[in-house]
C-alpha cells in the first residue's frame, strides 16, 4: 500500500501544496449548525476548512458538472451564423471529498465518459480534476442519521477512484493513502513519514469501529431492494403510495451526486449574440417528459418516482453503466419534505414484500 | 482517465434554407443542405426511420424526422408548428441559416426486411417518417414482394405530399389506399379511419411474412394494432417510431428514457412486442 502518516497540525498544508502548484482547490467549511458547504479556498479562509463536518448536501459533483454550464457561443453576422464551443478545463481540486461523494463521481465517468461515448464537456473538467477524499471516520460530526454508504458498498472508505485518501486516526495523525500517481507524487513533501505496519493495523480497527457506528436502517436491505426493482416485482399500489407523497420538488436531484438528466436552453446574450447552456434536469418535474404541444407520456407522478427508482437501482443501469446511480449518501432523505428518500423507498418496498410474501402460496 | 480528444457531439453545423413548400395546414417542408458539403456527404448515409436534431438558435433545438430517403439527392425536414422551436423554423425564408446535428437513432432495418411484404400504415404527419422507408422500399423494389400503403388523414386537405401520393397510386409496385375522416365536395375515394381500409373490398393485405409500418397519433396507433392483430399479426412483425421530448439525441439527457431504453440511441424505431416490454404509453 502506498501509504504514508502525517501529523493532523500538517493536513492543511496538502491544500497549501496543491495550491502551488496551480490548483483552484474547493473545501468543505462549516457554517452554523447542519450548514455546511464546499467552498473555494483563500489566504482568508484556509484556516477554516474543516475536516470532520456533515457532508455538504450540495454535492461537489458540480465542480465537474455544473449545475449551469456554457456549451456554445452563438454569433450572427452578414446573414451567417458562427459556432463557437465554449470549453472550460480549470486546474481544480476537491479537498475533503467523502467517499460516496467520489463514488458519485465515478458513476459520472461512467455515464459521460464510458464505453466509447465522450461528452467533451464533462471530459475536459475531469481530466484536470484532483481528488481528496476524507474517510468519514467520526460518527458524532462526520456521519449523518441517513447515510448508508456501507449498504451501497462506496464507504466509508472509498477503496479506488480518489488521487489522495487522508484518514484521521487519532492521536493526532492521519494515514494518507494515493490512488493515482498524481497523487503519490505530494509523498514527496517533507511532512510525509513512512507508515508502518502498526499504522495499517490501526486503519483497519478504526475502520472496523466505523462501521458499526451507521444506524442499523432498513438501508440493509437495499440489495434486496436492487432485485426486486430489477424483476419488476415492485406493485403498482408502492409506486402510487410513494407518488402521493412526492411534492414533484426536485429536491432529490438536485442533491444527489449521481443523478445526470440535463436540459438545454439558449439565451439571448446581445442583440446578435445567443449562448446554449446545459442545466440540470429533474425526472421529478411534471414536464421533464412533455413534449410541444402538450403530449405527455408520463403524466401521473407515482410513474416518475418509479422511473427515477428504476434508474438508480434497477440491474439493468447498473450493468449498463457498470456502476450504481446510488451511492449511499443519504442527501435525498434529509431533503425530501414527503420522507420518500431512498432509505424510506427501500423500507417501504420491504414492507410490501413482506406483505406479498404471505400471501403467496409456499410450494412443497 | 482518457486522454484522446473527443469530439463535440453536441456542437450542430450550420445549415441553409434553400426552399420551403406547404404541405397541409401549419405542416411545410424544408429543404436545407449543410453550408460544409463534407458534413453534407457524412450526413447522407442516414438510415430511414433516424432523425436529426434542428437548432434554431435563440428558440432551442427540436427533435425532427427525416422524411427523405438516403437514396434521394435532397435533404429536408416537414415539419408542423407546435411549439416555439418548430415555430421559429417557420419563420425562415430560403437562404436564412440554422443548424443541424445528427443524423440519430437506430432507423429501421430496412435490409432485415429484404424478401418480405411491407404493409405501410400511416395517420396524418405520421407519414413524415414512414415516407422515408416507402422510397427507400421502392428504390429497391426488386428486394421486397409486396408494397402496400394505408394512408389516411382528417380530410383530403390534410393530405400531403401529393405527388408521392399521385406517383405511388399510379405506380404498378406498389398498392397506395387512401382514406379520410370527413369527405370534402370532390372527394370520391374511402371515408372512414384508416383500419376500415384492411377490410375494403378487393383489398386483401399481407399478412404472411410481412412487415407492418405504423405511425401516426396514439388514438389511431391504439387502434390500427387491434385492427393488424385481428389480421394475424404478431406482436414482433409490427414495427413503429416512439416520439419523445429530447435535447441531446445521444443519450445523455435522460427525457426520452423509457424503462431500459433511450429512444434517442435504442430507438426512434421499435416493434411492437418491444413498446409493450418498455411499460410506457405510446
Amino acid at each position: 500500500m502506498k501509504a504514508r502518516v502525517l501529523d493532523s497540525a500538517d493536513v492543511l498544508k496538502i491544500v497549501d501544496l496543491l495550491r502551488e502548484q496551480g490548483c483552484e482547490v474547493f473545501a468543505p467549511f462549516g457554517g452554523h449548525g447542519r450548514d455546511t458547504c464546499y467552498d473555494k479556498v483563500t489566504d482568508q479562509n484556509r484556516g477554516q476548512i474543516q475536516i470532520h463536518l456533515p457532508n455538504p448536501y450540495y454535492p461537489p459533483k458540480r465542480f465537474i458538472f455544473p449545475h449551469i454550464e456554457r456549451l456554445m457561443k452563438v454569433q450572427r453576422s452578414g446573414g451567417g451564423i458562427q459556432i463557437e464551443p465554449t470549453y472550460r478545463e480549470p486546474k481544480r481540486a476537491i479537498f475533503g471529498i467523502r467517499s460516496c461523494d467520489v463514488a458519485g463521481l465515478w458513476h459520472l465517468d461512467r455515464f459521460f465518459m464510458g464505453r466509447d461515448f465522450r461528452d467533451i464537456y464533462y471530459e475536459k473538467r475531469r481530466k484536470n480534476m484532483f481528488l481528496v477524499n476524507v474517510v468519514c471516520t467520526d460518527p458524532a460530526r462526520d456521519i449523518g442519521e441517513e447515510c448508508f454508504c456501507v449498504c451501497a458498498d462506496t464507504g466509508p472508505a472509498a477503496r479506488e477512484h480518489f488521487d489522495l485518501q487522508l484518514m484521521d486516526l487519532g492521536d493526532g495523525e492521519f494515514m494518507a493513502v494515493a490512488g493515482t500517481p498524481a497523487g503519490e507524487a505530494l509523498f514527496s513533501a517533507p511532512f510525509f513519514r513512512k507508515g508502518t505496519d502498526a499504522d495499517v493495523a490501526r486503519r483497519r480497527a478504526i475502520l472496523g469501529e466505523v462501521r458499526k457506528s451507521f444506524k442499523p436502517s432498513t438501508t440493509s436491505w437495499f440489495s434486496a431492494a436492487i432485485r426486486h426493482v430489477s424483476a419488476g416485482r415492485i406493485q403498482e399500489k408502492t409506486w402510487e403510495e410513494i407518488g402521493k407523497r412526492c411534492l414533484e420538488c426536485g429536491g432529490c436531484t438536485y442533491v444527489c451526486p449521481a443523478c445526470t438528466c440535463f436540459t438545454v436552453s439558449d439565451r439571448q446574450v446581445g442583440p446578435d449574440e445567443v449562448e446554449r447552456v446545459r442545466i440540470w434536469d429533474a425526472c421529478a418535474l411534471g414536464g421533464f417528459t412533455r413534449m410541444a404541444g402538450g403530449h405527455n407520456p408520463r403524466k401521473a407522478v407515482h410513474d416518475r418516482r418509479n422511473r427515477r427508482f428504476f434508474r438508480k437501482l434497477s440491474h439493468y443501469f447498473i450493468q449498463r453503466e457498470l456502476s450504481m446511480a446510488c451511492v449511499g449518501c443519504g442527501r435525498c432523505a434529509a431533503v425530501c419534505h414527503g420522507d420518500i428518500g431512498m432509505p424510506s423507498v427501500v423500507e417501504m418496498i420491504r414492507r410490501e414484500t413482506a406483505e406479498v410474501d404471505k400471501h403467496e402460496p409456499v410450494a412443497r | 482517465m482518457n486522454p484522446s480528444p473527443a469530439e463535440n457531439v453536441y456542437l450542430p453545423k450550420v445549415a441553409v434554407l434553400d426552399r420551403v413548400v406547404d404541405e397541409i395546414a401549419e405542416v411545410k417542408t424544408f429543404y436545407w443542405r449543410f453550408e460544409d458539403p463534407a458534413e453534407q456527404a457524412a450526413f447522407k448515409k442516414f438510415r430511414p426511420g433516424q432523425f436529426a436534431q434542428v437548432s434554431l438558435f435563440g428558440a432551442g433545438e427540436f427533435p425532427a424526422s427525416l422524411p427523405p430517403s438516403p437514396t434521394e439527392e435532397k435533404t429536408f425536414f416537414t415539419v408542423r408548428t407546435v411549439g416555439s422551436c418548430t415555430a421559429a423554423l417557420h419563420q425562415l425564408k430560403p437562404g436564412d441559416r440554422f443548424a443541424v446535428r445528427g443524423p440519430y437513432g437506430n432507423g429501421f432495418p430496412m435490409e432485415d426486411y429484404y424478401g418480405k411484404n411491407l404493409v405501410f400504415v400511416a395517420g396524418g404527419i405520421g407519414l413524415i417518417p414512414l415516407r422515408s422507408c416507402i422510397i427507400y422500399a421502392l428504390a429497391h423494389r426488386e428486394k421486397y414482394k409486396r408494397i402496400q400503403i394505408f394512408l389516411g388523414a382528417k380530410t383530403p386537405r390534410d393530405l400531403m405530399y401529393r405527388d408521392n401520393l399521385r406517383e405511388w397510386a399510379q405506380s404498378a409496385g406498389v398498392e397506395c389506399h387512401l382514406t379520410v375522416d370527413r369527405a370534402a365536395e370532390g372527394w370520391t375515394g374511402n371515408v372512414g379511419v384508416v383500419g376500415s381500409l384492411f377490410k375494403k373490398p378487393g383489398v386483401q393485405v399481407a399478412v404472411e411474412d410481412t412487415v407492418a409500418f405504423v405511425c401516426g397519433p396514439p388514438i389511431m396507433f391504439r387502434f390500427v394494432i387491434k385492427d393488424l392483430k385481428a389480421l394475424g399479426f404478431q406482436d414482433k412483425n409490427i414495427v413503429s417510431t416512439l416520439e419523445r421530448y429530447m435535447k441531446c439525441g445521444v443519450g445523455k439527457c435522460g427525457h426520452c428514457c423509457i424503462g431500459v431504453a433511450y429512444v434517442c440511441v435504442d430507438g426512434p424505431v421499435f416493434t411492437y412486442e418491444q413498446i409493450q416490454k418498455l411499460g410506457e404509453d405510446i
